[in-house]
């Protein structure tokens, strides 16, 4: 028998909870890498593919950067108290403080404001997986910028935008913030990622300009198969997403997984069955379908360990429903109609994560608990539920809830616009030249997608062989 | 001699191969294609918005025969490649001038 002495864990730290950390911070990073890269490689056109794909890879390698020098503090250290406690001022933001030291990645990982129950995993688990979720952010929104930004301004957009919108709006929710103290609640990120990467998307698009009226026009996507491959990933890999999000391998992450695959097994077929029925061509349509499975995987994750599974069935069919509706008619009037977000990102995330965020207010069943989360409801032993108007009768949490949306709108909305701005000064533009965005790959990287092979062969040896290779 | 120029339904190809042969052609070149002709294209929808697709996907075959061959290969091909439906393709006759078998340098019919 092991003596207590010989295992190599320090007594705070559960080797379960940590593993399941690990591995769900595994399965969201595989959702950008490759999933989104290979979703969004295969939407575009295949002349976009391969900056498509650079954007993605390129975008999270910077947030990581990011993270590791200022990002995770920022956002999840200790809060910075620029007014009197309690106050909009005293909880918005962390310290530009980087993970430098030995004990900030082996130490006990533990919140920002010192209301969660401490966490049984070390500061290294808890950075890395918040990371993936704030490399998605911006890798979500390159959707809607596809096909013309120029890349050098991406490389500029990713640290600023996660420093200055993607730092505060989860220091506030997440961090121990002022929302998270009005008890707003996000549980795996409907409104820090998913709202927010849809109102990034919608703003940096309308200032950047549309594409190409050629490309808008040509715009059919280059493999459905990618999309299939990246649709995959991104629904199994959201099994990480949200069942990581209670940060103890217990109940609630488990049910998270369940209601998440409900909510997205009911979004898939809600969508199929408007296309059938009530679309203009009667077709049930493969790129329909994976619209209505992000409608459901992102508007559960605000909610994902907080409903039941009849909740988790209605906010399946309700963001589904509501997202098709405003993808076949709100895209046909102004502003919408005006923007040119090549892929929809305003609609699948934005207002399925709005639904989702504003949803929790209402179908939340208080007798689903969270271990380890802090907020209003925070009932000292751990535990920690909901209350939605269907089982509280009071509108308070849906108040809450749509305060903080509302602040995420319009946080998001002017912070993005002053990057945009600002990178578009330092750079004299957002965009490729015209030239170039008739290219599109080969122009900016001299690469393509599916290179086309050469027919023969080399007549001469070429002088850099040495001749033993001849 | 003559080259038998024909577009056909890509799922007829086999149909016409067959009947080639039972022709007594030893050859014969294919290669992928698209156009339009009274058919007209079709229509794709992705993401709820429709994409017209002009051209559809064709056969172009190529066979170069002898002069008296010709009436009966044309025929072959005509009952190999109909549907009897729009789209079913078309094919023509063009006089070649020579003709040279590369790795023989035979000339003339004796090429073919």
């Amino acid at each position: 028998m092991l003596s207590a002495v010989n295992i190599p864990y320090p007594h705070w730290l559960n080797p379960a909870d940590n593993t399941w950390q690990l591995t769900a911070a595994t399965l969201v990073g595989l959702m950008s890498l490759p999933g989104l890269a290979v979703l969004y490689g295969g939407l575009v056109r295949k002349k976009w593919i391969v900056n498509t794909m650079l954007m993605i890879f390129s975008g999270f390698s910077i947030t990581l950067i990011v993270w590791m020098l200022w990002g995770y503090n920022l956002a999840f250290g200790p809060l910075a108290h620029f007014g009197a406690t309690g106050s909009f001022w005293s909880g918005f933001i962390g310290h530009f403080t980087p993970l430098a030291t030995a004990s900030s990645e082996q130490g006990q990982a533990v919140s920002g404001a010192n209301t969660l129950i401490p966490f049984h995993f070390p500061t290294a688990t808890l950075a890395y997986f918040q990371f993936v979720f704030a490399a998605i952010t911006p890798l979500l929104f390159v959707g809607a910028f596809v096909g013309r930004l120029k890349f050098k301004a991406w490389l500029l957009i990713v640290p600023l935008w996660i420093t200055g919108v993607y730092c505060v709006n989860a220091a506030l929710l997440w961090g121990g913030g002022f929302f998270a103290q009005k008890g707003a609640v996000d549980f795996s990120g409907g409104y820090v990622i998913h709202l927010s990467a849809g109102v990034a998307a919608f703003t940096g698009a309308a200032i950047l300009g549309p594409r190409r009226w050629q490309d808008r026009e040509n715009a059919f996507p280059s493999n459905l198969m990618m999309v299939a491959v990246g649709a995959g990933i991104i629904w199994l890999g959201w099994n990480g997403f949200n069942g990581g999000d209670p940060f103890y391998a217990g109940a609630s992450a488990a049910s998270a997984v369940l209601n998440t695959n409900v909510a997205t097994a009911v979004g898939v077929i809600t969508w199929l069955l408007w296309d059938m029925f009530l679309s203009k061509q009667k077709k049930p349509t493969f790129l329909g379908a994976i619209n209505g499975m992000l409608c459901g995987l992102v508007a559960i994750t605000p909610s994902a360990g907080f409903v039941n599974g009849t909740g988790a069935i209605f906010v399946g069919l309700i963001s589904s429903t509501v997202v098709w509706f405003a993808w076949n008619y709100l895209s046909k009037v102004r502003p919408f109609s005006k923007v040119d977000d090549a892929l929809g990102v305003v609609y699948t995330h934005g207002i399925a994560g709005l639904i989702g965020g504003l949803l929790v207010g209402i179908l939340a069943d208080p007798h689903m608990t969270e271990y380890g989360v802090a907020g209003k409801h925070y009932k000292g032993s751990g535990e920690f539920s909901v209350s939605g108007w269907f089982y509280g009768h009071s509108f308070h949490q849906l108040w809450e809830q749509f305060l903080a949306a509302a602040w995420i709108i319009c946080w998001t909305a002017t912070a993005t616009a002053i990057i945009f701005y600002f990178v578009k000064w330092v750079l004299g533009g957002l965009r490729e030249d015209e030239e170039t965005l008739r290219i599109g790959d080969v122009a900016i990287h001299e690469e393509e997608a599916y290179p086309e092979p050469t027919f023969g062969e080399p007549l001469d040896t070429p002088s850099h062989l040495h001749s033993d290779n001849v | 001699m003559k080259i038998v120029t024909a577009v056909v339904k890509p799922f007829k190809l086999d149909e016409v191969k067959t009947a080639v042969k039972d022709v007594g052609i030893t050859g014969m070149t294919v290669t992928q294609a698209r156009g339009f002709g009274h058919a007209g294209g079709h229509i794709e929808i992705y993401r709820g918005k429709e994409y017209e697709f002009d051209f559809v996907d064709k056969i172009r075959v190529e066979i170069i025969c002898t002069d008296e061959l010709v009436d009966t290969l044309i025929d072959a091909i005509v009952q190999a490649a109909r549907t009897d439906t729009i789209g079913d393709g078309v094919a023509w006759v063009t006089d070649i001038e020579h003709v040279v078998r590369i790795r023989t340098n035979e000339r003339g019919p004796s090429a073919l």
